[in-house]
């Protein structure tokens, strides 16, 4: 995990996403052709760190490693350039969370290898009120 | 070039539960003794085993020589197929074309999975290796919660309601209580559904397919093998496998199970048949909206009916198109990679008359329908009573 | 001569204070401890378990950044006492989240002053001409053991300052600083504890008194300043009355210290208190207001600066969230979420 986690920090980190060079469309998590119009013309694109919630559950079955945060909430947020991203929604009043609700990116620990391992930061949302 | 008629010609399948008492190759070798039982003039030329998480839930690859040697064939060619949740209908499919091509004149499809040796948590990173490791299962998000997700943007987009929402599982469940091998006999109402367990938001326990142990295998025959028996067969008529935009949450209409359209109207295109023709299908209803969306998708119901349709009855027993008539994937269960093996299994018992307490009157065509993921890999096959 | 002046104008270019989520009421610690009443401090800030200083600071320091609206930095400094790792810098993860490689990086400590010392060396790399700008951080997730009085006040939350070279944008100028220090130990925490260990009356007048008032009187003395000079005073505020103490002492009144004095809502934020303080002060200084930050850290030392607002200011207001408004965002939590969060819970 810690070399995976590595390679792909700033993706983590920064939102850093694709953007095609042909027809100017945007993505998270990076591709590898453009989605819209098909181009192998992609380079790196930081991400707006503002959307909306499209939509979102709240799981308390959690994957392992998240059992100390669960009951969780996660969305499927639609940045302000129209990527999506898969997340979760944290530190936020239990009403404001709904579809529709504006949020901003965080940066979080997102997972953490016991005592002694390391710890991964990445990206989180937060209600904006 | 030459295409070969195919057929089932048997099957071998366990019952579906806790098999705390059977390891992963016990129960690939009861189901496929069970397919080649009476068979014993056909050696399969080639072996497939269907099966998603073998290493991890068993520390064991290599399942196609594993199985070939274990059942005295060393020596037949033997492959592992995974497609996630449809790898038994991805296994089946392969076996079907290399049938069909000429390439073999006979094949054994095996789907095996053996869950419950895993803690729950275990079983819940082990499925979630069907989506993105490092932007789905990294973010904490389940297999489950994305089927919530989908969930809840199914109900808010398109007015479906939790009442709407229970109603295949209840079906699943009506027609599990005659069935053998299913794991859940017990029929129940759609409060149960809609009052159980909260898993992830909205779906609640009952929504969701259940964690079983299984394995269940067919035997794949050319016309010209199959003129040399007796038995009875059911044809497999078409078949397609399609896949999606990975993650189902980039794709344009998350409510659009693109993937299985496209495999349902390519096998049907195969198969030469009309919609109004079949008598049953068997959907992949992992959870509650995935069921829904499928039929949505197939046609069956129009957008956002699906489980509406459902709940007025219109896939129940005794309708013009039957469901999961032996308790689909809520009751029947769904030992992952077997599953897809199961719904051929049971769509042959329906076409050979063999079905018992769950017949189907006059069943003359029927589907199955296999998912991997949310409608990533979609895989749908046509079967039809051998003439 | 013991003031330290840099020899190009260094000022704060931008600045942002991270205060979390969460809030524990003293009460509550005191109900479970002493059966009823309460701490000092009203209530405290409280990270959740998903932060540490490393998430926060970047989220400070993001703030400052988009302030500041420069594209390079020249060092990141981070002062902190509950860095996540024992070894491994918290600067070098903030630099990577900054997108910034070619820097200086490390994490200073010296509990509760060590954000302010990260603004003094910064300071120094940015007058000295060896930098263009840099970045200053104070942060903590302070770790207070359970059941003993510090725990009524060892909160969460700090600040990041962009500092470089004073110009037309530039916030706030940093005038100039004295530092002063010695072997005093009145707080520690020793390599492998989880908690640190205090004295209790001995904090008081050989430790926080003593060098907050040396340094401070040694500023006044170099410079000639006076108290009057000053619009604002920020003390670094350990509980509600020390700051109010020493503050009258030095000849300042409550005018000038009650906009910076938040550890009633807060509790203390150990190396990100009393930069929080100059961030509330800055949300709604005006220039010319000439700000006397005077830090405190356990071990001990105290630094003083006199800082003084620029028109760039004006341009700042509206651009991040500002103290209040992070602390009016809030959740109460009880001790058994907050003892959950804080990783207090042995499993």
């Amino acid at each position: 995990m810690a070399v995976q986690y590595w390679r792909i920090k700033d993706r983590y980190y920064r939102l850093i996403g694709s953007k095609c060079r042909e027809c100017g469309a945007e993505f998270f998590p990076p591709v590898y052709r453009c989605r819209r119009c098909g181009s192998g013309g992609i380079e790196d694109k930081e991400m707006p760190k503002k959307g909306e919630i499209m939509t979102y559950t709240q799981l308390h079955q959690p994957l392992p490693g998240f059992e100390a945060q669960a009951p969780f909430y996660l969305a499927v947020v639609k940045l302000d350039n129209g990527a999506r991203v898969l997340s979760q929604v944290v530190d936020s009043h239990e009403e404001s969370v709904r579809t529709g609700a504006r949020v901003r990116a965080t940066v979080r620990r997102a997972k953490v290898d016991g005592d002694s391992g390391q710890i991964f930061y990445g990206y989180k949302f937060v209600v904006e009120n | 070039m030459p295409r070969s008629k195919v057929y089932v010609s048997s099957a071998g399948f366990t019952k579906i539960g806790d098999q705390w008492g059977k390891s992963l190759l016990d129960l690939a070798v009861e189901a496929a003794r069970g397919a080649l039982k009476g068979t014993s003039k056909v050696k399969p030329q080639q072996i497939f085993v269907g099966n998603m998480f073998s290493a991890m839930g068993a520390r064991q690859e290599h399942l196609g020589a594993l199985l070939a040697s274990a059942l005295g064939l060393a020596g037949v060619p033997s492959v592992k197929v995974e497609s996630a949740c449809s790898s038994g209908g991805s296994a089946f499919n392969i076996a079907y074309s290399l049938v069909r091509s000429g390439v073999l004149d006979s094949a054994l499809v095996v789907g095996v999975e053996k869950m419950r040796d895993l803690e729950p948590e275990e079983v819940s990173l082990a499925l979630a290796m069907a989506e993105s490791a490092e932007y789905t299962q990294f973010v904490g998000a389940s297999f489950a919660a994305l089927n919530g997700l989908l969930a809840r943007y199914y109900m808010e987009q398109l007015d479906v309601s939790r009442e709407d929402l229970s109603a295949i599982p209840v079906i699943d469940h009506a027609n599990a209580v005659m069935a053998g091998h299913a794991q859940f006999r017990k029929a129940i109402t759609s409060d149960v559904v809609s009052r159980s367990g909260m898993v992830a938001d909205p779906l609640r326990l009952f929504d969701c397919a259940p964690v079983g142990d299984g394995a269940a295998a067919v035997l794949l025959v050319n016309d010209k093998t199959a003129s040399r028996s007796k038995r009875k067969m059911a044809e497999v008529l078409g078949g397609r496998i399609v896949t999606n935009e990975f993650s189902f949450y980039e794709r344009e209409d998350m409510l659009d199970f693109n993937a299985t359209r496209e495999a349902f109207v390519g096998a049907m295109a195969q198969a030469g048949l009309s919609p109004q023709k079949l008598s049953f299908a068997e959907i992949h209803d992992a959870f509650s909206v995935v069921g829904a969306l499928a039929l949505e998708a197939m046609g069956f119901s129009r957008r956002g009916c699906g489980s509406k349709d459902a709940k007025e009855g219109k896939y129940s027993e005794g309708s013009d198109l039957p469901i999961n008539t032996f308790g689909g994937l809520k009751a029947r269960g769904h030992p992952v990679g077997a599953t897809g093996v199961y719904q051929v299994a049971e769509a042959y018992l329906q076409l050979t008359d063999q079905a018992g307490k769950n017949q189907v009157e006059d069943a003359d065509f029927g589907i199955t329908h296999s998912i991997g993921g949310v409608d990533t890999t979609s895989v749908v096959h046509v079967f039809g009573k051998a003439s | 001569m013991h003031l330290m002046k840099s020899s190009r104008p260094s000022a704060i270019l931008g600045y942002g204070a991270y205060i979390p989520f969460y809030r524990l009421l003293t009460s509550e610690i005191a109900r479970v401890w002493k059966r009823g009443g309460s701490g000092p401090n009203l209530e405290k800030t409280v990270a959740s378990m998903d932060e540490d200083t490393v998430t926060m600071a970047i989220e400070a320091s993001s703030h400052a950044m988009k302030m500041a609206g420069i594209a390079e930095l020249g060092a990141v400094f981070v002062g902190t006492e509950s860095k996540p790792y024992a070894v491994k810098p918290t600067s070098t993860m903030v630099a990577q989240a900054l997108g910034q490689h070619h820097t200086l990086a490390a994490d200073l400590e010296f509990a509760c002053k060590a954000g302010t010392e990260a603004i003094q060396v910064i300071t120094g790399l940015v007058g000295s001409g060896m930098i263009e700008a840099g970045l200053a951080i104070g942060m903590d997730t302070a770790q207070g053991r359970p059941g003993d009085d510090l725990e009524y006040s060892a909160a969460s939350g700090g600040a990041a300052y962009v500092i470089g070279r004073s110009g037309k944008d530039a916030v706030a100028l940093i005038d100039c600083s004295t530092s002063f220090v010695s072997d005093t130990a009145e707080y520690w925490r020793r390599a492998h504890e989880k908690y640190p260990r205090h004295l209790s009356r001995f904090t008081g007048e050989p430790a926080y008194f003593s060098h907050i008032e040396t340094s401070v009187k040694t500023l006044f003395k170099e410079t000639g300043y006076k108290p009057s000079d000053f619009a604002h005073a920020v003390f670094h505020q350990p509980n509600p009355r020390f700051p109010v103490e020493v503050a009258s002492r030095l000849g300042f009144s409550m005018e000038q210290i009650k906009t910076g004095l938040l550890n009633p809502m807060i509790g203390n934020t150990y190396a990100g208190n009393s930069l929080i303080g100059l961030a509330a002060v800055l949300d709604e200084a005006k220039p010319g207001d000439k700000i006397l930050l005077a830090s405190f850290g356990s071990g001990a030392g105290s630094d003083a600066f006199c800082i003084e607002v620029l028109d760039g200011i004006k341009r700042t207001r509206g651009i991040n969230p500002t103290v209040i408004s992070m602390l009016k965002r809030n959740l109460k939590i009880d001790y058994a979420i907050y003892s959950k969060f804080r990783d207090k819970l042995e499993k």
